[in-house]
């Protein structure tokens, strides 16, 4: 069996997006988006509902490919891969693209075999190598201590918390060059998001994170790069400092001073 | 590397839609060699005169007469006992569901629940018996007449069967009424009484008119029961008048049918029977496509009325009227919960004194007859049956649920023919089983081609059943996979397929239950013989069937004992599968929760 490559990434930049538009069906709901993540940086999108910055980020690694009636035009490109290319390889992306959704969505399996889940996936079938990749995943996530002696518990049974952190964990397995994440905190509770951002914060020293947020706080906490999107566009992306105090667009002020949304 | 895996994706995709679209080879296959075995009769006898023929005479070699083969009677017999025993269960079942969704007190309401799941599943031929030996002898004395065969006994029964199956449907979209429909009639000042007979109930219309056009279908189809209490008479159906229906007439003749004319002219009924059902169905699937809530419309119309009146306003008291229906639906409850409660003691308690060691387990031949061969027969045909419609009922809900496009035409076809399959009686697989995989591919007899036909009958509660679960797995355990460069074979295997195992084990008890009680589908494929079985190659009779067997063969000892200790056994197998079912949903939903 071929091994899965991880994508090179040699300049500034994981993933760049170069004048992307996207339909479903027939309403246009991202416009020329042009936008670059650097590489081992956070960087949030905000805005308000609908305007388009959860559609990007399922675009990414391919979510958006299940959704029925969605075309692309544009390129998104890994490094210098572009992953809408025919030649590109869906497992191999997802696998270096990982993502976090909304809802914590474990598997209806034991912890273990959650995080086993995405290794198997891959051919590894040895047992110690499972194991280590359980401990080291589970670790990244920092909830090894909590979940150890419950390995063999179903992952339906932990908290909110743990579970979105098990699906952290989940997507740390394969490890992934990047890690979407799609408003990860927004079902939990202020401790549980805590947790999680900090985690954040860890993360972004061997990977690329990119996150979708409602809370702007949370932009301005752990962001090192923020983006604005408004029905559609992406109206401006500067560092986050930047962004919340001399924001260039009038719309982005509004937004962040809360005279919109 | 990575075509091989590709194509293995797109072979499973084939291999799944290959599963979904059998269900239409199937439909397409039973009318084609039905009308193909039907021709001769057509040719000789001439549609028309088939069709409209008042003389049913096949050759007998102790009369004289010339063979003559009108079916007109026939389908007059069918179409009147249909009308008459849908009419009366029709009611009984709605106000059993009104009673159930909106009257009955919390405790009771799951017993209410398992008792209209426990009757649906009796057999028919356990209904027929009890009209034969208890309501029919009752009618004699009541009414002082020299026989009761009639349209009167068949319609009580046959109204009584039709019960569990509307009142469920009933009973399910009352529940999908939206709660502030009825929460907005009562904040205008209606009672409950009038919220529920004149908003709810309207708003469920679509719904229960869907279950009264399944309920004509199951009593156009329904055999085995009629054919114990219509009798056999070459009249138009009266009230004590022995008649015929189109499915008591197959079944009751094709046992000494010649070859020549006679069964053919059998199996064109079916073909006839066939073409009603069709019908059926499709004024069913044109119900099922405007099923939305129609309770808009209704308010629409009240409101245009009462500005024509709007000047004069008089404010009193009324829904008089809608609490004697709450009245009526109470006393209509309680009465259908005695009577079926009446049928099963009565059935038990005749029964279970037959039950004798040597009658369950003693060696059957002609000396004495047993039930040992329906166990196992019973339970060979189980196997078999379902080991061949899981693997085509998961395979056609997979289609179903994980890769078909939702509303596309394809999809609509095939659920089109799945319903249409599930629609079909019984008696016709039957005749389908003995034509097709009897005749035509030389299987002949047995048990082998009673498995067969019995798989296309439980084939569409398993591909239902398990869609069902697949489509409750949620959407978002797919994306984590995914999301982690998992393939769509491997998720559907590993991660929705397992979740759905409810589901599946839910189906293959449905489907056991379906298969006992089975017996016009069985009679003419698999037979109905008394000795054991010695493989899928010899004949044997199910329970159900020897039952049939029991009442029909001559010289049997005891023949009514044997038949009430074989109920008796029916209905413990469907009150132990049904408990089955209860405590497999029961614990997985606990499972889900922890």
């Amino acid at each position: 069996m071929k091994a899965i490559e991880k994508f090179e990434i040699n300049g500034e930049y994981a993933l760049t997006v170069e004048n992307m538009n996207l339909w479903y069906g027939s309403f246009q709901a991202l416009k020329g988006i042009c936008m670059n993540f650097p590489k081992n940086n956070l960087t949030a999108m905000i805005g308000p509902s609908g305007c388009g910055k959860s559609t990007l980020i399922k675009s990414l690694n391919r979510m958006n490919d299940l959704v029925e009636g969605c075309r692309i035009t544009g390129t998104i490109k890994v490094g210098d891969t572009d992953i809408y290319d025919k030649k590109c390889d869906l497992p191999r992306l997802r696998k270096n693209v990982g993502m976090v959704f909304q809802r914590p969505n474990p598997l209806a399996m034991s912890v273990y075999e959650n995080i086993a889940y995405g290794p198997k996936t891959f051919g590894i079938k040895n047992r110690s190598m499972l194991d280590e990749i359980v401990e080291r995943s589970l670790k990244g996530a920092a909830m090894w201590e909590e979940v150890k002696d419950r390995l063999n518990k179903s992952a339906l049974g932990l908290s909110g918390g743990q579970q979105q952190r098990l699906c952290i964990a989940r997507a740390l397995s394969v490890e992934p060059q990047v890690l979407l994440m799609d408003e990860p905190t927004s079902a939990l509770d202020p401790i549980s998001t805590g947790k999680i951002e900090e985690l954040c914060l860890e993360l972004k020293k061997s990977m690329t994170v990119i996150m979708v947020t409602h809370n702007m706080q949370q932009a301005f906490r752990i962001a090192d790069k923020t983006a604005y999107f408004l029905l559609g566009e992406m109206i401006e992306m500067a560092d986050t400092s930047v962004i919340f105090s001399h924001p260039r667009d009038k719309r982005t002020d509004d937004y962040i001073n809360g005279r919109f949304g | 590397m990575r075509n091989v895996a590709l194509t293995k994706e797109n072979v499973a995709k084939a291999v799944f839609i290959a599963f979904a679209a059998f269900s239409i080879l199937a439909v397409f296959a039973i009318v084609f060699f039905l009308l193909y075995q039907s021709i001769p009769a057509f040719r000789q006898i001439g549609f028309f005169n088939f069709l409209f023929g008042t003389t049913w005479a096949p050759k007998n070699e102790s009369l004289p007469v010339a063979e003559r083969f009108g079916i007109f009677p026939m389908i007059v017999g069918s179409v009147a006992l249909t009308i008459t025993s849908v009419a009366l269960g029709g009611v009984l079942a709605i106000f059993t569901a009104v009673f159930v969704v909106y009257y009955c007190p919390k405790k009771l309401k799951p017993v209410f629940h398992q008792l209209i799941n426990l009757l649906a599943g009796i057999p028919s031929i356990v209904y027929g018996y009890f009209g034969l030996t208890f309501l029919m002898p009752l009618m004699v004395k009541i009414f002082h007449i020299p026989q009761a065969y009639g349209l009167l006994s068949a319609t009580l029964i046959l109204s009584l069967m039709l019960v569990p199956t509307v009142a469920s449907i009933t009973k399910n979209s009352l529940e999908s009424v939206p709660m502030n429909y009825y929460e907005g009639a009562l904040a205008l000042g209606c009672s409950k009484n009038q919220t529920v007979f004149k908003v709810c109930l309207p708003a469920a219309k679509n719904g229960i008119l869907a279950a009264i056009i399944l309920g004509v279908g199951r009593a156009v189809g329904e055999t085995m029961a009629v054919q114990f209490l219509v009798g056999s008479g070459d009249n138009y159906p009266a009230l004590f008048l022995p008649f015929r229906t189109m499915t008591s007439s197959i079944v009751l003749e094709m046992g000494y049918a010649d070859d020549a004319l006679h069964k053919p002219a059998l199996v064109a009924i079916g073909f006839i029977l066939l073409l009603f059902i069709l019908v059926i169905n499709l004024c069913l699937a044109a119900v099922k496509r405007n099923d939305s809530i129609s309770g808009n419309k209704l308010f629409n119309r009240k409101v245009k009325e009462s500005r024509g009146a709007i000047s004069k306003f008089s404010w009193h008291k009324t829904g008089s009227a809608q609490d004697i229906l709450c009245i009526l639906s109470y006393c209509i409850a309680a009465l259908v919960a005695v009577m079926l409660l009446f049928v099963v003691g009565f059935v038990l308690i005749k029964g279970v004194g037959g039950l004798t060691w040597n009658f369950l387990f003693g060696k059957s031949g002609n000396a004495q007859v047993t039930l040992a061969p329906a166990f196992v027969s019973t339970g060979m045909v189980i196997l078999l049956a379902l080991l061949i419609a899981l693997p085509f009922g998961i395979g056609a809900a997979i289609f179903l649920s994980e890769y078909a496009k939702k509303g596309s035409r394809f999809v609509k076809i095939i659920n089109l023919f799945i319903d249409t399959l599930s629609g079909v009686p019984s008696v016709v697989f039957g005749l389908f089983g003995m034509v097709f995989f009897g005749n035509i591919l030389g299987i002949g007899t047995n048990l082998l081609n009673g498995s067969l036909t019995l798989s296309l009958i439980v084939l569409p509660t398993v591909i239902r059943s398990t869609e069902q679960s697949l489509t409750e797995v949620p959407d978002s355990m797919r994306e984590a996979s995914y999301a982690l460069g998992a393939s769509k074979v491997r998720t559907i295997f590993v991660v929705v397929l397992p979740q759905a195992l409810s589901g599946i084990i839910t189906s293959v008890i449905l489907s056991i239950g379906r298969i006992v009680s089975e017996s016009a589908a069985l009679i003419y494929t698999a037979g109905a013989v008394a000795y054991m079985p010695q493989g899928y190659f010899s004949r044997g009779a199910t329970l159900s069937v020897m039952m049939w067997f029991f009442n029909s063969a001559d010289g049997i000892a005891d023949a009514q004992a044997k038949c009430f200790a074989t109920a008796a056994i029916l209905i413990l197998c469907v009150l132990i599968l049904n408990i089955l079912v209860t405590v497999i949903e029961k614990t997985f939903r606990k499972r889900s929760n922890r």
